[in-house]
C-alpha cells in the first residue's frame, strides 16, 4: 500500500503519570517517584477532618496509661517538629478528643462514687409568673393564629364564589334536583327515565310519555345553522348541564285549533293543511323545562283529539260529523260548522303555504272553546281518579254514588238506563258552540231592534253569571219620560238551540234558533206595551178607560200578530179617544165628541137624548202633533181635550 | 213505583196455563195494550240450621222491574223484617250456606209477558213452583199514584174490566192495613211472597 501525502500517522499515548522532578544535561528525565503505599495512606489521612466526623470512636483508656501515653506522644511530637509529618494533625485531634473523654470520665466518677467530691444541686430562683402578662401573651398569640385562619377561610370563600359566578353551566346535580322537583323521575339500571304523561292524573291514554335524562357534554358547540354566513355570532343558548330526550312523536309544539265558520260549498276539498299555518316552531336549544312542558302539551292535545275523533265516528248526529286527517267537522246550527283540528308542528318541518285560499287568520281561532275542551278532558281525568266519598267497603270502586244506591233504593230500569247515559266530549263542546251562536244572534237581534225602534226604548240587561250552555237577558220596554207610568219587562233564557221567553204575566214562549222569531216576538210586545201605556197614562190623567181588546178582529188582517185597541173617555165624558195599535204599521188615534155636535132630530130619530150615542170619529194626525214620542203626544192630546166646565 | 196489586186468576177447567195467558193477552191487547218484553219474579227460601236456635226463614226475591235490587224477607217466629239490597246480597247468601240452607224444591217464580196501557202496567205471570205449573198471577201497577187508598177504586174497576168477576171488592190482605201509607217496591214483594206461600201450600193447581 502506498501512503498518500494527505494521510497522517497518529499515535495515541497515555500522558506521563509521574511528574518530572528534574531533567539531566543529557536529556534524561528523572521522574518523581510514585508514592509508596504508606505515603499515600498518610496523604489521605491528612484529609480527614475529625471535627466533622459523624462516628466518633470513644476510646476509654486507663488514667495512668493515658497520662503516660500522653507524655510519650508529646515527646514524640517534640521530636518531629517537621510539618512534613502528615500524622501531626491527626495526632492533635485525637489528643483533644482524649482530653474531653478524660474530663467526662472524671465527672462521672465524682457523680457516681462521691468519694472526694460531691455534686450538689443549687436551688434555682423561682420564675416570677405574672398571670395577666401570660393572658395577654396567650391572647395575642391566639389572635395572631385566628387572623391567619380567617384570612385563609376568606380566601377560600372568595375563590369558591369566583368559581360559581364564572361558571356558565350550573352543577349537574342541582339541575337534576330542580328537574325532580317538577317531574317524575326514576333510575333504571344506568339511565334516568322520566314520565310526562297524565297517567297519575287520571288519563287512560295508551301512549306513553317517557323521556330520558342525560348529562350534556362539556364542550357544547353553538349549533349554528349551516346556511348562515356568520358562524360565530350565535351564542350558546343551552346553558344547562343536563339534556332531556323526548320521544320523536311528542317533539315540537301542538295545540287544538277550534274554528266556527259559515258553511262552505266545497266541503270535499277541505284542505288538510288548512290548519297547518303553524304555531311558532320550537327552538332546539330551548331549556329542558320548556321542552318537557311542550311535549306534555303535545301528548294532551293528541289524547284530546283522539277522544274527539273516536266520538265523532261513534256518535250519530242528524248531520253526520266528518273526520278528515287531523280535522273534525261538526255541524252546530244549520249553516254553521265547528272545525276542530290538531296543529302539531315539529321544528324540522317548515310548512309552506301551498293552499290557494289564505289560511284563516289567528283571530278566527276560538280560544274560549279551546280552553273549554282542555277543561272537559281534565274533568274526565279528575273523575277517573277522584271517586266520591264515602268509598264503599264491600263494593267495587268505580260506579257513581247514584249507582251504589240504586240497589237498596229499588231503582227501576228506566232510572238505571238514565244513569248509564253520559255526555261525550264532542257533544258537550258542540252544545257550548251552539249556545255561543245563540247568544250572539240574540244580542244582534236585540241591538238591531234597539237601534231601529226609538219610540218605546228597548233596554237589555244580560246577566253577569251564566253557564257555558245557558244565559239570561232581561229586556225592558219603556217610553222615555214615562218609565214610572208603564214598563213592559221580559226575560229571555238563551239555551243551546232554543230561546225561552217569560213575560210579566207568566206566559212562557219557546222559540227556535231562527232570529226572526225573536224579532217578531219583540215587536208584538212593543205593540202591547203601547196600548198598556196609553191605558196607564189615561188613569193618571183622569180619563176613563172604557174598553180594550188585545186581539182586535176588526180592520185589515195584520201580517204580524194582531192589532190591539182601547177606548178612553174624558173626565166629564164629552170626548172619546180611540187608539188602535198595530205591530207593523204603528198607531192610529181617533177622537170623537160624546154628545153629537151634529145631531138634528129627524123623522125617525126624534128625541134629543139620542145625541149621546157616539159621534163621528175623526183621525188625529200624530205626525203633525207636537210631542217627543207617542205617549207624550197622547198626554198632550188628552190635556187639550179635557175641558174645565 | 206506583201502587201494585196482585190478583190470582182462576184457571177454568178445560184450559191450560198457557191458554189462559193467551186469553188474557187477547183481552188486554183489545184494550190497546202494547207488549213491552217479559218479566220475572222469583223467590228462594233459606232456613236456618238448628244450631242457631229458633227456626228462622229468609226469603230472597228478585224482580226484573228493579234489576239492581235483591229483596229479602227474614221471618223469625214473631217478626218479619224486609230488606232491599244491592245485587251482591246473593253472593252473601252463598257464603252463608253453612248457616242457612236452601230447599231447592221450593223455588217459586212467576214469569210472562209485560204490557203497558197508558198509565197502567199489566203483567201476566204463570207461577211455577220447582218447575211445576201452579197457576196464573196477574200484577197490575198504576204508575202515577203512590197511595193505595187514593187509587184502589180505579184499579179495581180496571181489573174487573178485563179479569171479570174474580176480582174482590176489597183490597188485598197485605194492603188493607197500609192503605194510607206510601207504596214502596218492597210492598210488591210482600204480596208476591204471600201469593207464593199460598201456591206452595196447595198441591196441584190452585182453583
Amino acid at each position: 500500500m502506498a501512503y498518500n501525502s494527505s494521510s497522517v500517522n497518529i499515535s495515541v499515548e497515555a500522558p506521563i503519570e509521574n511528574q518530572i522532578q528534574e531533567i539531566t544535561y543529557d536529556g534524561q528525565e528523572i521522574y518523581q517517584a510514585p508514592l509508596t503505599l504508606s505515603e499515600s495512606l498518610a496523604k489521605y489521612a491528612q484529609k480527614i477532618d475529625f471535627s466533622k466526623a459523624l462516628n466518633e470512636i470513644n476510646v476509654k483508656k486507663e488514667s495512668g496509661d493515658t497520662s503516660d501515653d500522653n507524655k510519650s506522644d508529646t515527646d514524640s511530637k517534640d521530636a518531629f517538629q517537621s510539618s512534613l509529618w502528615p500524622w501531626d494533625s491527626v495526632r492533635n485531634k485525637l489528643r483533644n478528643t482524649y482530653q474531653e473523654i478524660c474530663v467526662l470520665a472524671d465527672v462521672l466518677a465524682i457523680a457516681k462514687d462521691k468519694h472526694y467530691m460531691v455534686l450538689d444541686p443549687v436551688q434555682q430562683e423561682p420564675i416570677d409568673t405574672k398571670p395577666m402578662v401570660q393572658i395577654y401573651a396567650r391572647k395575642k398569640a391566639l389572635t395572631g393564629a385566628a387572623s391567619v385562619l380567617l384570612t385563609g377561610a376568606e380566601r377560600l370563600k372568595n375563590s369558591q364564589n369566583e368559581i360559581l359566578r364564572n361558571r356558565s353551566t350550573p352543577d349537574f346535580h342541582i339541575e337534576l334536583l330542580r328537574l325532580r322537583q317538577n317531574w317524575r323521575l326514576k333510575k333504571v339500571s344506568n339511565t334516568i327515565i322520566g314520565d310526562l304523561s297524565y297517567k297519575t292524573a287520571g288519563s287512560k291514554y295508551a301512549q306513553s310519555g317517557m323521556f330520558e335524562v342525560t348529562k350534556a357534554e362539556e364542550e357544547e358547540k353553538a349549533s349554528s345553522p349551516p346556511s348562515s354566513p356568520v358562524p360565530v355570532s350565535a351564542p350558546a343558548k343551552n346553558n344547562s348541564s343536563l339534556r332531556v330526550t323526548v320521544p320523536s312523536e311528542l317533539q315540537g309544539v301542538a295545540y287544538i285549533e277550534v274554528l266556527c265558520q259559515k258553511d262552505h260549498e266545497d266541503l270535499c276539498s277541505a284542505n288538510i293543511n288548512l290548519l297547518g299555518s303553524a304555531p311558532a316552531t320550537a327552538n332546539p336549544d330551548v331549556h329542558w323545562q320548556q321542552k318537557l312542558e311542550a311535549a306534555q302539551n303535545v301528548l294532551f292535545c293528541k289524547e284530546l283529539f283522539n277522544q274527539l275523533a273516536k266520538e265523532a265516528v261513534q256518535l250519530q248526529a242528524p248531520i253526520p260529523h266528518m273526520v278528515v286527517g287531523n280535522q273534525i267537522m261538526a255541524t252546530v246550527l244549520p249553516g254553521i260548522q265547528l272545525v276542530i283540528g290538531l296543529c302539531h308542528s315539529t321544528s324540522s318541518e317548515k310548512k309552506s303555504s301551498q293552499q290557494s285560499t289564505p289560511a284563516p287568520s289567528k283571530s278566527d281561532h276560538d280560544h274560549v272553546l279551546e280552553h273549554s275542551l282542555h277543561q272537559l278532558l281534565r274533568e274526565v281525568h279528575h273523575k277517573n281518579t277522584h271517586h266520591p266519598f264515602p268509598h264503599p267497603s264491600s263494593a267495587p270502586l268505580g260506579p257513581s254514588k247514584k249507582r251504589y244506591l240504586a240497589g237498596p233504593m229499588a231503582a227501576d230500569r228506566y232510572e238505571l238506563l238514565e244513569m248509564t247515559q253520559s255526555e261525550t266530549l264532542l257533544e258537550q263542546i258542540i252544545k257550548q258552540a251552539q249556545h255561543f251562536f245563540m247568544r250572539m244572534r240574540t244580542e244582534y237581534v236585540l241591538d238591531t231592534i234597539a237601534k231601529e225602534v226609538k219610540d218605546p226604548l228597548i233596554s237589555s240587561h244580560w246577566n253577569t253569571l251564566n253557564s257555558p250552555t245557558q244565559s239570561c237577558v232581561k229586556i225592558n220596554i219603556s217610553t222615555h219620560g214615562y218609565d214610572a207610568v208603564c214598563r213592559t219587562p221580559l226575560v229571555i233564557h238563551v239555551g243551546e238551540k232554543s230561546l225561552k221567553c217569560i213575560c210579566r204575566d207568566g206566559k212562557v214562549m219557546h222559540m227556535s234558533y231562527e232570529p226572526q222569531e225573536l224579532r217578531d216576538l219583540i215587536f208584538c210586545h212593543i205593540n202591547q206595551h203601547q196600548i198598556l201605556a196609553v191605558q196607564a197614562l189615561a188613569k193618571t190623567m183622569g180619563w176613563q178607560f172604557l174598553g180594550n181588546s188585545n186581539h182586535l178582529g176588526l180592520g185589515t188582517v195584520e201580517p204580524l200578530g194582531n192589532a190591539s185597541s182601547c177606548l178612553l173617555a174624558s173626565p166629564i165624558g164629552d170626548r172619546l179617544i180611540a187608539v188602535r195599535c198595530e205591530p207593523q204599521s204603528g198607531v192610529q188615534v181617533s177622537v170623537a165628541h160624546s154628545p153629537r155636535t151634529d145631531f138634528f132630530p129627524s123623522r125617525l130619530v126624534t128625541e134629543r137624548k139620542w145625541e149621546h150615542l157616539g159621534g163621528q170619529f175623526r183621525d188625529v194626525r200624530l205626525e203633525k202633533m207636537e210631542g217627543r214620542n207617542f205617549l207624550h203626544k197622547m198626554e198632550l192630546l188628552m190635556a187639550s181635550l179635557t175641558s174645565n166646565s | 213505583m206506583g201502587v201494585t196489586v196482585l190478583q190470582q186468576f182462576p184457571i177454568v177447567e178445560n184450559r191450560t196455563g198457557p191458554l189462559t195467558i193467551d186469553v188474557l193477552t187477547k183481552r188486554i191487547s183489545a184494550l190497546g195494550a202494547i207488549q213491552q218484553g217479559q218479566f220475572l219474579v222469583d223467590c228462594e227460601t233459606y232456613t236456618s240450621v238448628p244450631q242457631l236456635g229458633n227456626q228462622r226463614t229468609v226469603h230472597v226475591l228478585h224482580n226484573s222491574e228493579q234489576p239492581a235490587t235483591v229483596f229479602s224477607i227474614l221471618e223469625t217466629g214473631t217478626k218479619t223484617i224486609p230488606l232491599a239490597t244491592d245485587g251482591l246480597f246473593d253472593l252473601l247468601m252463598m257464603k252463608m250456606n253453612s248457616f242457612y240452607t236452601s230447599k231447592k224444591l221450593t223455588k217459586a217464580e212467576s214469569k210472562g209477558p209485560r204490557f203497558e196501557i197508558g198509565d197502567f202496567l199489566v203483567k201476566l205471570g204463570s207461577v211455577t213452583v220447582s218447575q211445576n205449573f201452579k197457576g196464573v198471577l196477574v200484577e197490575v201497577e198504576y204508575k202515577p199514584c203512590v197511595v193505595p187508598a187514593m187509587c184502589w177504586e180505579l184499579m179495581r174497576e180496571f181489573l174487573q174490566g178485563f179479569l171479570g168477576s174474580s176480582v174482590q171488592s176489597s183490597p188485598p190482605s197485605y194492603l188493607q192495613n197500609r192503605m194510607q201509607e206510601i207504596y214502596t217496591p218492597i210492598d210488591t214483594i210482600h204480596q208476591y211472597l204471600e201469593q207464593f206461600t199460598m201456591y206452595r201450600k196447595t198441591p196441584g193447581m190452585r182453583a
